[in-house]
């Protein structure tokens, strides 16, 4: 009776709630249709992520891992989590309190302290991480979560009961089969439906376990996702009809088989949809593994491992060069140079990486590199010339440029005064003028660039007081300007006339300039950042011939000229620059394509683990005083 | 019956492998002095030192749990009706609205998060809407609403599983009971529904506190770098700094103070299902 005066009232906050629940999804469907870039402005309708999806070998890896390690990890953590809660039903109690405590670590404790101890624990044994590893790491922390929804149907049970089926002549495993596990069904099914959730939704876990370029669906979002890349809308899009249709399948099977059969035995209905679930697990497998064919080429069977930038490589170059030469190549992302660092010097095996100038400096000093063996370089003629002999490796003994360029300030020539920009430079970014209407970049080399280059001093410098100086720089600026601290998210933001301004590294800046015609670059008179990425190969490579063929391949023309019209970074090869930046190139006359060479105040970044220490610390100061601003 | 206590032998074995050990090494490399070996161990706790010294890090430590209280919040007000809906439903109903709130749980978390990036950005969906009821230009998105939102957003759903598990488990004939012995509907929901849905509440409450405490892309995403939580500590150090040490120290206090949470909670549930048997 009382229920239907809540009704109205229920009804109303479920329609809510399952708004809230769906526009985000819908959302995300309507533009994965979306011809354009952008994530605010439909601008048409379009397959074209769709196509870019199925193309990229990295999504439809990712997919496989995401979907394998999910199945996997359910069916074995809903059996051991189910014997494991039977079992300890039926231990002394200290041990079952015992491992009730142990159990809670993982669930009563923070995601990513669980995330590290698994990888503390990979690292100090020395396991190689990669797929078995996320699939044990998930099995881990899921066998918890089964046995909290299990055991408590267990301790519902009548405790006599497993003893009268025995009394009456059932085996252990029969009365176990046959009485307990039908009763706990309703624990055990939700406990795998935990289960398959957690592990298919996993990112933090996953993220510190994982290596070898094994990345699942989260990882592949996290770092692709500071650059937009609306494809990732379309492999989402997939996955949600995927698992609807898998939830239809499950719910309707029983339905359709009661029909046929009235009620006879509910076995069969667990047994059906099983089955379908495991023939479309297995049909994405044969999908994802053996989608491609196969012939005759020098590296043929070969497997590349390169360690890059996120979205730093052309549409197609990854797989025109597997084409080509018959091998496989495995690309894992990174998004910083330290993050890099540390998988290096934990000799985790690359064959080829792409790190900046002060970094290979470091890894040259510290032994981490091979050098090149240049009769086998073909390219080092069509490189530009200043790109060439810089500071870290002054004979390119050990690196080939990949990309380079400058870092300066993008701003919008409709709200920022040009003149404003070539009175303060730098300053600017204390201008109360633009309050609230900037971006900073969330790294501390060249935040600490943009204000000793402000104060007048080089961005090389070891003295502390210049240092200590700069940082005040930058805490007035977060602390009077309103400022968003980001990373990637600049370029698409800028790319929609968000802010006014907000430093950019050139590349960023070109591909800004060409979505939004209202965007300038602008390099400050006081000098900036000449920064160039570059391919080495690091010592313990397993594969050094095939990474030396890719570096040709990456600096030949066909390969650079994908690389450099898709990402906006200016290439390295000399022709294709010109071409790209020249009458009828992906980027005509935008000039952050083109280097600035000419200012004598511009530097290249040297390595000083010292500084680079003091920096890294002020930098998280600043960022806390920023948090503290609002 | 003795014979099913084996069953959990192997488990016992793994799960010191897999949960006991790392925990244990985590505390392990908190102590030791700077180096990712464990070879050269050096016993020191400068680690902690470092952390608890500074008023930097003591303040990140209290907004991080301060964020996720207020999710836990706002979850717990929104989930308790919402899962007392669902639980009071026919059944088939019941399993729709269930099916409705845990499919998007199967989209990925980050790029459901992603997709507020899009709604709530200057000239999104979620601002054009404001406009219309003539709330102007506010700004939505990198501010400590849209970290929340995201959060409440992503564990939300969790909170409702959990309370409605145990609502719907809950004998009906209780209520029909205290209804026939004279009780108003407030009454018994007091008396009776509310307490019996307790350990739903309390799972619920660890489900969406835990994650939102460590949670470190979503202040990321949402939160535009300004947001710099607990978690994004921890990652940092691991990811970028490369401080083993120091980030073990800090996951280690994160873990104590979460166990000392969470034995209040626990505690809170014991007291009030004793009261009860009575």
């Amino acid at each position: 009776m009382q229920n239907k005066g809540k009704r109205p009232f229920g009804k109303v906050l479920m329609v809510l709630m399952i708004i809230f629940f769906y526009l985000p999804i819908a959302y995300m469907i309507i533009f994965s249709f979306n011809d354009g870039k952008s994530l605010t402005s439909f601008t048409g309708f379009s397959l074209r992520w769709y196509q870019h999806m199925l193309e990229s070998q990295d999504m439809k890896e990712a997919l496989y891992t995401t979907f394998s390690v999910a199945i996997l990890a359910t069916v074995i953590s809903t059996i051991a989590g189910t014997i494991a809660a039977i079992g300890l039903s039926k231990s002394k109690k200290v041990i079952r309190n015992l491992m009730d405590q142990v159990n809670n670590l993982p669930m009563m404790n923070p995601e990513i302290v669980t995330a590290i101890g698994f990888m503390l624990l990979f690292i100090t044994f020395k396991v190689e991480k990669g797929y078995m590893t996320m699939l044990l790491a998930h099995v881990a922390f899921c066998i918890p979560y089964v046995m909290l929804s299990v055991m408590p149907k267990i301790k519902q049970l009548d405790p006599n009961l497993a003893d009268a089926a025995m009394d009456l002549g059932a085996t252990p495993w029969q009365a176990l089969r046959k009485v307990i596990v039908p009763q706990i069904m309703p624990g055990i099914i939700s406990g795998g439906l935990i289960a398959f959730t957690m592990s298919i939704d996993d990112f933090i876990i996953s993220y510190f376990v994982t290596g070898g370029g094994v990345k699942n669906l989260s990882i592949i979002v996290y770092t692709m996702s500071k650059r937009v890349n609306p494809s990732i809308n379309a492999i989402s899009t997939c996955m949600v009809l995927i698992i609807t249709f898998m939830l239809l399948v499950i719910n309707l099977a029983p339905v359709l088989s009661a029909k046929r059969r009235k009620k006879e035995e509910i076995k069969k209905r667990r047994i059906l949809p099983g089955i379908l679930v495991t023939a479309a697990a297995v049909l994405l497998v044969v999908f994802v593994k053996f989608g491609g064919s196969k012939e005759e080429r020098p590296f043929e069977g070969q497997t590349l491992h390169i360690y890059n930038w996120g979205e730093y490589t052309g549409e197609n170059i990854i797989a025109d060069f597997e084409k080509e030469t018959g091998a496989t190549v495995i690309q894992e992302n990174f998004d910083s140079n330290e993050q890099m660092y540390i998988k290096v010097a934990n000799k985790e095996p690359y064959d080829l990486l792409v790190p900046s100038d002060y970094m290979i400096e470091r890894l040259i000093q510290e032994d981490l590199l091979q050098k090149l063996d240049h009769s086998k370089l073909t390219c080092m003629d069509k490189l530009a010339d200043a790109v060439k002999g810089l500071p870290y490796d002054p004979d390119n003994e050990y690196s080939v440029p990949y990309f380079w360029g400058t870092v300066g300030i993008v701003y919008d020539k409709t709200k920022v005064d040009i003149k404003d920009l070539e009175e303060e430079g730098f300053g600017i970014f204390l201008d109360e003028k633009y309050k609230g209407d900037v971006y900073l970049y969330d790294s501390e080399r060249d935040s600490f660039m943009m204000a000793l280059k402000a104060l007048g001093y080089s961005m090389n410098t070891t003295d502390e007081q210049e240092i200590q100086e700069a940082y005040e720089w930058l805490v007035q600026c977060v602390e009077t300007m309103d400022t968003e601290i980001v990373t990637d998210e600049i370029i698409d933001n800028m790319a929609q006339g968000r802010k006014a301004l907000g430093l950019i590294y050139s590349g960023d800046a070109t591909y800004v300039m060409d979505e939004n015609e209202n965007m300038r670059y602008y390099m400050p008179k006081t000098g900036t950042n000449l920064w160039s990425d570059a391919m080495v190969i690091p010592k313990n490579a397993k594969n050094p011939e095939l990474a030396h063929a890719f570096i040709n391949y990456a600096s030949d023309y066909a390969g650079a000229y994908d690389n450099s019209s898709y990402v906006g970074y200016t290439s390295a090869n000399k022709e294709v620059m010109d071409d790209i930046y020249g009458e009828g190139g992906d980027y005509e006359g935008i000039d952050a394509y083109i280097p600035r060479i000419d200012n004598p105040k511009d530097e290249v970044f040297v390595y000083n683990e010292d500084m680079k220490k003091i920096m890294g610390d002020l930098w998280s100061r600043v960022k806390i005083a920023a948090s503290n601003a609002d | 019956m003795k014979k099913f206590s084996q069953l959990a032998l192997p488990y016992i074995i793994w799960a010191v492998f897999m949960l006991v050990l790392p925990m244990g090494l985590i505390g392990l490399y908190s102590v030791m002095e700077h180096g990712n070996s464990i070879i050269s161990f050096s016993f020191t706790l400068e680690h902690y030192v470092k952390f608890f010294t500074d008023p930097d890090f003591l303040l990140i430590l209290w907004r991080s749990l301060l964020i996720a209280v207020k999710t836990t919040l706002i979850c717990l007000l929104l989930g308790y009706p919402v899962a007392y809906f669902i639980a009071k439903s026919k059944e088939k109903v019941q399993n729709a609205l269930i099916l409705c709130i845990t499919l998007p749980m199967w989209i990925n978390m980050l790029v459901r998060t992603y997709a507020w990036i899009g709604m709530l950005s200057e000239g999104g969906l979620i601002q054009k809407v404001l406009q219309i009821f003539g709330l102007g230009n506010t700004d939505l998105l990198y501010t400590e609403g849209a970290v929340l939102l995201g959060m409440v957003y992503n564990f939300l759903p969790f909170m409702i599983l959990q309370i409605q598990t145990s609502l719907s488990k809950m004998d009906n004939s209780l209520l029909e009971a205290s209804a026939d012995l004279g009780a108003s509907p407030i009454q018994t929901f007091r008396r009776i529904t509310l307490p019996l849905s307790l350990p739903g509440v309390i799972n619920g409450i660890t489900l969406v506190f835990l994650p939102a405490v460590s949670s470190f892309f979503i202040p990321k995403l949402l939160g535009g770098g300004r947001y710099f939580l607990i978690g994004n500590m921890i990652e940092n150090q691991f990811i970028t700094v490369g401080e083993w040490n120091f980030g073990s120290a800090i996951s280690m206090i994160m873990a104590v103070i979460m166990m000392l949470l969470m034995m209040v909670v626990r505690k809170v549930e014991i007291r009030n299902q004793g009261g009860k048997e009575e």
